[in-house]
């Protein structure tokens, strides 16, 4: 068998063990979620006060996706260990053995670092995606056309989301999309208002 | 040396790996020709499976080993047939005195 079958094999039989699938789509999903709408939050700050600079779009929107991303990493590592521990501890209470150097103990950790990595790199990649069209600024000249059109990536993208969480529920997955614009509208809206205030 | 042709083996182990996972990896072992995983008591977190192992030259380590790897405790050997051929208990007496038949 070649070492990459083999790796899948392994990993095939860590999911079966710790079910990293399903948390790993949860984290996935809510993460992503969290990075497209903190994107949402520093574009419509950015539109609000003028920046008209896409560097300085980018390196605000950037340093802040990079936060999320490293606080999802070190959140999901820590939060997972510590509750897969929990349960390793109190299936060691059942059979009276040390399970940390087993197939259970090491597919326990093996489903923190991978539950940790999509925590990490699902609001990194979503942020990324939204403020995309500002590297595109020189092509067509004008800020405000990658601030419009980052924003309509954004509800793209939480429709993709929303959809994709329908497929998992069996629910219907255009209905699901448009709920989730709505709560990248309502970001919109709110960051918007901040207007009024100043 | 002589050879473990049969034996049954009362496991305690956790759900999962499930005992489909455990009778690919014992029926995998060299010398192995037949498993039966048997689970007879469940409870919340484990359950007690009684395996049995039939074949040409069970190696009891190598069993052993794949209990533990797989989070399992041994409780009890419960048989063990070793051997040219494979042979039953015999009936005696005492067994038609014990279960009055």
């Amino acid at each position: 068998m070649s070492p990459l079958r083999r790796w899948l094999q392994q990993l095939r039989e860590y999911e079966d063990i710790a079910e990293v699938g399903e948390i790993a789509r949860r984290y996935f999903a809510m993460n992503a979620f969290d990075g497209i709408l903190t994107m949402i939050g520093v574009l419509v700050g950015n539109y609000s006060a003028g920046v008209e600079s896409a560097r300085v779009v980018i390196s605000t929107g950037l340093a802040t996706s990079m936060a999320i991303g490293v606080s999802g990493l070190w959140g999901a590592y820590f939060t997972e260990s510590a509750e897969r521990k929990r349960d390793l501890d109190d299936l060691e209470s059942y059979t009276l053995t040390d399970l940390n150097e087993t197939k259970i103990g090491r597919a326990s950790r093996a489903a923190a670092i991978v539950v940790s990595l999509v925590d990490g790199f699902a609001p990194f990649l979503a942020a990324l995606v939204v403020l995309s069209p500002f590297f595109l600024t020189s092509l067509w000249g004008n800020i405000y056309h990658s601030y419009y059109l980052s924003l309509v990536v954004a509800l793209g993208a939480l429709f993709a989301l929303g959809a994709f969480l329908g497929a998992i529920s069996r629910e219907n997955m255009a209905l699901m999309g448009v709920k989730m614009i709505g709560a990248g509208l309502l970001a919109m809206v709110l960051g918007y208002l901040l207007r009024l205030v100043e | 040396m002589g050879k473990i042709r049969r034996l049954v083996l009362d496991v305690l182990k956790p759900h999962q790996p499930t005992i489909i996972e455990w009778a690919r990896q014992l029926s995998d072992l060299e010398g192995i020709d037949a498993v039966n995983v048997n689970v007879y008591e469940i409870d919340q977190k484990v359950e007690n499976v009684k395996v049995t192992v039939q074949g040409r030259d069970i190696s009891y380590d190598r069993i052993l080993e794949v209990i533990k790897e797989n989070g399992g405790s041994l409780h009890s050997i419960d048989e063990v047939v070793g051997g040219a051929l494979i042979i039953d208990e015999s009936i005696t007496l005492q067994d038609h005195l014990r279960t009055g038949s």
